[in-house]
């Protein structure tokens, strides 16, 4: 038996590896869903309410039709006839109001933007001039333009069946509220509000849908985070089987958490491709996207704090009410903002908290998902609360903190929401971002920077984050569930095959470090491939920081088996037992014989005489993989773990405010982050980086803005303002790295640094101003807001 | 229909369209060149950049048949898999593309910048790639990758 030199040692996780995506995408060969090609392609185009708030009366397309280089054209009520309905699959929740809805509006518009007709056409060109020959008879009734307005009494009703306008109505209680506040010294009232926000990916959404049928199959090609999901929504409503739906979901110009919903649009797609029997494809245009690709974010929170005066909170009341504009959204709009109430304890010993929630239909796009989905809100309210108890008791905020914080042990830390922590010290933590930012002397800084009468501020802030959690409770099914499949092939390249999908956080560069690992192999021998229905059974997609944790965790679980399969036949082929062989360098060993990695994979296939008796030939293993230690509902009181793992970040932040203009510029921001064992450290500061950026965008750039009609004020990059270069924030980052106890030892990493930078920014801004006498309530601290605020200050 | 030639990356190219037809469109869709993305459609995002005559242009925002007769060039003439340019490859050793969906206007801007200043400051290059828009990296590795671009440059 020979043996090779062994090649060079693979990399190990937590080193740096050139990303095999970038060639492709550098040279403009990705294949995004606008480069997918198909012969005979047709283009849909989508006609769009221009108002807020009506009822159809009649649509009349007859005009369209007659277009040269129309295929068809559809409504709402036609392609009702034959097609099945959304829902939330949520009957579970008995104050959630049950609705269904059409992939087009059939009797009624609820926001600009909603679908009401499609046209399919030679080209989108022709597509969008057959749009304006489309005659509409709207019955325009008054909108309801913000939550406030839709909760009193006389307002306009978007569902008249339902009397009001609140989607959900929850309450919830943990420990003993009353008795906290009956034992305060004092109480703290203060409202928090949220402004309205989009995720903004730079490529909208697509559908592309081919429909064979001959065999009756559907082929989709779809942007979507959520490509196994979304084919079982695209079943529900077509009626085709799953077997016979293949969802693609190719190179996608980033999700950020609006591609992890079951767009309409999406589902339009698939069942004009089986009425017009061409392959036909629609791209999101940017003006579509800012009015009806999702909008996130807005809330108003008003919380009574009950503390005790040594610093220490007692126990909390929140009232929030949530702008879920129209709710013909799966998965709900609601579902940020239910996660909002459970995240507001954060890192805190605060087992006493009761709050009521109404999640407000409105006439604006539903809201949805985005990066870090309902957290900011609720880590920016206890944020706030501490800073601003500190500030009334003359309690510094690093003493706040400590004063309050979850204590090291035990470990899992139980919250009064259920949230079974897994983390590391928080204590540690603030203590190591104090050093890391240089606390101490930049308050002394400040102090100078203020004498000469600037205004510097200095802020810190601290999240813990449920990662990788279970959908149940939030989507009626789905869990939180990842599976994998791993094949070595007779030539000892590996192909691994994910649930997951990449909207550019690099997965296929991490997973075959993942399995190049355990195989002790090569990570350039093996291929990656994601977001494919026909390459794997089933998966949960990319959403809420689990890529890492469970699609990892199941390309090792994978990985494991595949190996232990090739150790017997090693083992066999040595004559010794499998426990006693070395899987290392692309070798597996014993002592010092050693047989070639490849040279297992061929006996597995091409010279099966070699295995052991009774063993199957072939290496190929499709694996499910469930931590088990999530619950898919809430139990009888309330209480409910669901993530997986939880991971931790502190911030800190040094900020001017130039009062003359309402600019703030951000001196300095330090990030110590905990996500547990880190896999790659450039594509984790990459992420960490994008999250700051957003973070400093939604604060200090962007909002989406409706007039008292509903009409939008912001549909294009012209007035929805993103940062650019110059606006950059450059975060000095620290990885604490506690694993888990999970497979790999990963926590979540996508959206740390977007739940805690809003909170760490505004404590900043507000320690800044606080001389000014002004406070810092909203997260919306853009120039014309602050100014305002500014403006407004209380005199003297 | 509008016969309109031009050259597409030092090759000629002649296509017929319609007066309304865009540049981007054309490359897209007659021409294969589909390196250039739609991002805005609106001229704000950057993401759709090409050169005209050596300078950057949005490809949403012309219409083919105003580029008659002149030089055109995507990222399919700027380099390839196997022979990156010197800017795509700092990209890459910085990890300066995420979703990569911006990078082809990226590195068409950048090279505009280093054709005439091959040695750009960090607010020189800051400045200049302000109409390029990417919402995935924070802007932190893309300056960083063309720093080392300009620090190499001769």
């Amino acid at each position: 038996m020979s043996v090779l030199a062994p090649p060079e040692a693979p990399p190990r996780t937590g080193t740096r590896t050139r990303r095999r995506e970038d060639t492709r995408l550098l040279c403009g060969e990705g294949e995004y869903l606008g480069d997918v090609q198909r012969p005979d392609l047709k283009h849909v185009a989508i006609l769009r309410s221009p108002l807020a708030h009506a009822r159809i009366r009649d649509v009349d397309v007859s005009g369209a039709m007659t277009l040269p280089g129309v295929i068809g054209v559809f409504t709402g009520a036609e392609l009702a006839v034959e097609t099945g309905e959304f829902s939330h699959h949520l009957p579970m929740i008995p104050t959630l109001r049950q609705i269904t809805w059409s992939v087009l509006a059939t009797d009624k518009v609820r926001f600009v933007g909603e679908p009401v007709a499609a046209v399919v056409a030679d080209s989108r060109y022709i597509a969008e001039d057959a749009l304006e020959l489309i005659e509409v008879d709207y019955e325009e009734l008054p909108a309801v333009s913000d939550a406030e307005a839709g909760l009193e009494a006389e307002a306009p009703l978007l569902y008249e069946d339902w009397g009001d306008n609140v989607f959900l109505y929850m309450p919830g209680a943990h420990g003993d509220v009353e008795a906290a506040f009956a034992n305060a010294d004092g109480v703290l009232q203060e409202r928090f509000t949220h402004h309205r926000i989009s995720g903004l990916p730079m490529e909208g959404h697509g559908a592309l849908g081919e429909f064979d049928p001959a065999s009756g199959r559907l082929e989709m090609y779809v942007s979507t985070q959520v490509p196994h999901t979304l084919r079982t929504v695209i079943s529900d409503i077509t009626g085709l089987s799953e077997a016979r739906v293949r969802v693609v979901a190719p190179d996608m110009g980033g999700g950020f958490g609006n591609k992890a919903h079951f767009m309409r649009e999406e589902v339009l797609v698939a069942v004009l491709a089986m009425r017009v029997r061409h392959p036909v494809v629609w791209q999101q245009d940017r003006t579509e996207n800012l009015l009806s690709g999702l909008h996130s974010r807005e809330q108003s929170h008003e919380v009574e704090v009950a503390y005790r005066d040594d610093g220490r909170v007692l126990g909390l009341r929140a009232d929030f009410v949530v702008d879920v504009g129209s709710p013909e959204l799966y998965i709900l709009g609601c579902a940020p903002a239910i996660v909002t109430t459970s995240v507001v304890p954060n890192c805190y010993d605060l087992a006493d908290y009761a709050f009521e929630m109404r999640c407000v239909a409105t006439n604006k796009c539903p809201m949805g998902g985005y990066r870090g989905y309902g957290q900011p809100q609720g880590i920016f309210l206890m944020e706030r609360v501490l800073d601003l108890v500190g500030e009334r008791l003359g309690i510094d905020p690093v003493t706040m903190r400590r004063l309050n914080m979850i204590p090291d042990e035990p470990r899992p830390y139980v919250t009064a929401t259920g949230a079974v922590l897994d983390t590391g010290s928080f204590g540690e933590q603030l203590t190591e971002l104090l050093e890391a930012a240089g606390y101490d002397a930049a308050c002394e800084a400040r102090e100078v920077a203020r004498s000469q009468g600037r205004l510097v501020g200095v802020g810190i802030a601290q999240m813990v984050e449920p990662t990788a959690p279970n959908i149940h409770a939030l989507a009626g099914r789905f869990g939180g569930y990842e599976m994998a499949m791993l094949t070595v092939q007779p030539d000892g390249r590996v192909n691994v095959a994910v649930g997951t999908k990449s909207q550019g956080q690099g997965h296929e560069t991490i997973f075959a470090k993942v399995a190049a690992e355990v195989l002790g192999i090569s990570p350039d021998d093996v291929e990656v491939t994601d977001g494919d229905t026909a390459a794997l059974p089933y998966g949960t997609g990319t959403w809420g920081s689990r890529s890492a944790v469970m699609g990892g965790g199941a390309v090792i679980k994978a990985a494991r088996q595949v190996r232990d399969k090739m150790a017997a036949i090693a083992a066999g082929m040595l004559e010794a037992p499998p426990d006693q062989i070395e899987t290392a360098d692309g070798f597996f060993r014993l002592g010092e014989a050693a047989i070639p990695f490849g040279q297992i994979a061929a006996a597995a296939y091409l010279h099966t005489f070699l295995l052991p008796p009774g063993m199957d030939p072939g290496l190929s293993v499709v694996v499910g993989y469930d931590p088990g230690n999530t619950s898919p509902f809430p139990d009888e009181r309330g209480k409910l773990n669901v993530a997986a793992t939880y991971s931790t970040a502190a911030a800190a932040a040094v900020v001017e405010v130039t009062e003359a203009t309402g600019v703030v510029t951000v001196h300095d921001l330090t990030i110590v982050h905990d996500c547990g064992t880190v896999i790659d450290n450039v594509i984790l500061d990459g992420q960490i980086h994008g999250a700051v950026a957003q973070a400093v965008g939604q604060t200090f750039f962007e909002e989406i803005c409706y007039d008292e009609n509903g009409q939008p004020q912001t549909s294009t990059l012209l007035d929805y303002m993103i940062p650019t270069f110059g606006d950059a924030v450059r975060p000095r980052i620290v990885h604490r790295e506690t694993p888990s106890e999970l497979l790999g030892g990963f926590r979540g990493a996508g959206e740390g640094a977007i739940i805690v930078t809003p909170a760490v920014l505004a404590a900043a801004v507000h320690d800044a101003v606080a001389p000014l006498g002004v406070a810092i309530t909203q997260s919306n601290l853009s120039p014309p807001r602050l100014r305002a605020l500014l403006r407004g200050r209380p005199a003297g | 229909m509008t016969a309109v030639r031009f050259s597409l990356n030092g090759e000629a190219a002649e296509v017929d369209v319609e007066p309304r037809e865009l540049l981007l469109d054309t490359l897209r869709d007659r021409l294969a060149m589909r390196g250039a993305h739609a991002g805005c459609e609106q001229g704000a995002c950057g993401a759709c950049t090409v050169h005209l005559d050596g300078s950057g242009v949005r490809s949403c925002l012309l219409f083919t048949v105003q580029v008659g007769g002149a030089e055109v060039r995507t990222i399919e003439g700027v380099g390839s898999p196997g022979a990156l340019h010197p800017i795509q490859q700092a990209l890459s050793e910085h990890h300066g593309l995420q979703c990569g969906f911006c990078t082809p206007g990226m590195v068409l801007t950048a090279l505009e910048l280093f054709e005439t200043d091959p040695h750009p400051t960090r607010e020189r290059i800051e400045e200049w790639m302000s109409g390029n828009l990417c919402r995935c990296t924070g802007y932190v590795n893309i300056v960083a990758a063309l720093e080392a671009v300009a620090g190499e440059g001769s």
